[in-house]
């Protein structure tokens, strides 16, 4: 579904990039570990483009992407939702707003349509008592929570979440975690960066340790946890776990 | 002379001096028609003001976000410069004498070019400020959600920038509404130099002066009045 090729990206002199190559197929939960600094949040954030990779390509259901601009570059982000650290809601609209804004205005569906379906969206998040409510009037968690129903709105074929944990309160963590573990079992192909090791371990269908700019290890929770090769990753895990 | 007589007379001067101000030759009507000048005046800059500013405030938020517009820009910045760094009075003298020096042209029109190209220059700056101080986050969402830029800014950012530089365009309203006084500089009779030209024919100036400047003070507070309502109904969210 996206094939990366030798992924480049600087800050100035800044190398956050060094040449990333892998490939994420249907279906599958990648989980982005690694030290703070090492480019997995920048490597994610080159797969839709918010980062102009500057070298390699991205391929993206068999096109390449790279290079993508205007309308081309919006409806490939349409298929690609994300989810922010910061949640990124929109604080002058209400809930229901927040999630029927994307496919109307991107005309996909009516307001109608699109009400009916955010109403699917917080049953599912189990949010449905706060439709009309605006989002300072949320939790952390219940705003990740509505941050990823305004993604499932768009219908995406992926999505990448950008430490969607990082910023709660530790007893938020679980629930947002519970509705992806929930997105990963309904076949959701799902690109994570995260520091909740746990969750790597137990939704991830692949891990992909980066360090420096670089994949550094990938494979199986198993391979990566019990039995990291990488002297890197052993000093990573080593801290974290 | 006891105290009744004296408060007495205070009352029959009044009642002349207000006789002659408003009533003697209709002149209350210089007053009435000035106040409908500047009234005009007002809102036809407004809206001169509100549009080009946020078209300058747009421009170089554009640049200052993600480096395009450069030419327009620069523009941008030059003109910004020469407006808030001369004076109003100058810059209507100019507009009026010189670049319409050698036309026939309404004076109101003048005017109402005069104040909405100098008050556009701060609705600019302020609308500016609005946009920058939307989280960069909220450019990314949209954009995440397969918005373009424009879609973005228009859906997303200016809601948010307005509501957060409400106040600061109200009292940009009601800064352009008392500018308006030095009209009479180009002969123009709004209120200002309504009120003087009544001093002129009475030789009387405390009464219609202060008159003047209680009309201004009604109309200052009716907006305050209206921009406080809108705030309020725009902040909807903010409720807890």
């Amino acid at each position: 579904m996206i094939n990366v090729n030798d992924l480049r990206k600087s800050f100035g002199d800044l190398v956050v990039l060094d040449g990333v190559s892998t490939t994420i197929k249907k279906g599958e939960k990648v989980v982005v570990i690694g030290p703070s600094g090492s480019g997995k949040s920048t490597f994610l954030r080159c797969l839709n483009l918010l980062e102009q990779p500057t070298g390699g390509s991205i391929e993206f259901e068999g096109v390449d992407i790279t290079h993508a601009k205007g309308r081309e570059l919006n409806a490939i982000r349409m298929k690609m939702g994300m989810v922010f650290q910061h949640f990124n809601l929109f604080p002058h609209l209400t809930i229901r707003k927040n999630i029927t804004i994307a496919p109307v205005k991107n005309k996909i569906m009516t307001q109608a349509e699109a009400d009916k379906r955010a109403d699917e969206l917080l049953a599912l998040v189990g949010l449905s008592d706060k439709a009309e409510a605006y989002p300072s009037q949320l939790s952390g968690g219940q705003k990740q929570r509505i941050a990823i129903a305004r993604t499932l709105a768009m219908n995406p074929d992926v999505i990448l979440f950008d430490e969607p944990t990082s910023a709660l309160d530790p007893e938020m963590v679980g629930e947002v975690l519970e509705l992806m573990k929930r997105l990963a079992d309904g076949g959701m192909t799902m690109v994570v960066v995260t520091h909740e090791m746990g969750f790597a371990r137990e939704v991830a269908s692949r891990v992909m340790f980066m360090s420096d700019g670089k994949i550094q290890e990938e494979g199986t929770p198993q391979e990566i946890f019990t039995a990291p090769k990488n002297p890197r990753l052993r000093d990573f895990l080593s801290r974290v776990l | 002379m006891d105290f009744f007589t004296s408060v007495k007379e205070w009352f029959v001067d009044f009642g002349e001096t207000f006789y002659n101000t408003f009533i003697v030759d209709n002149r209350w009507t210089y007053l009435v028609n000035g106040l409908g000048v500047t009234l005009l005046i007002t809102a036809l800059a407004l809206i001169i003001g509100i549009l080009l500013g946020f078209i300058v405030a747009i421009i170089r938020s554009t640049n200052q976000r993600t480096g395009r517009l450069k030419v327009a820009n620069t523009i941008c910045r030059v003109y910004l410069t020469v407006f808030r760094g001369t004076p109003m009075v100058v810059q209507l003298l100019i507009i009026y004498f010189v670049i319409f020096g050698s036309v026939n042209i309404s004076k109101i029109f003048v005017a109402v070019i005069a104040f909405g190209l100098n008050s556009a220059a701060y609705v600019a700056e302020i609308v500016r400020s609005g946009i920058m101080s939307v989280d960069e986050g909220q450019f990314e969402a949209g954009a995440s959600l397969g918005f373009g830029y424009t879609r973005t800014m228009v859906s997303i950012v200016l809601p948010q920038a307005l509501r957060n530089i409400l106040p600061a365009l109200g009292n940009e309203a009601i800064v352009l509404l008392k500018e308006t006084s030095v009209s009479g500089y180009i002969a123009l009779e709004d209120l200002t130099k309504g009120g003087d030209i009544i001093r002129s024919k009475t030789y009387e100036a405390f009464m219609p002066l202060i008159a003047v400047a209680l009309i201004y003070l009604v109309m200052v507070v009716i907006m305050s009045s209206l921009v406080s309502r809108l705030e309020r109904k725009l902040s909807n969210d903010k409720r807890k």
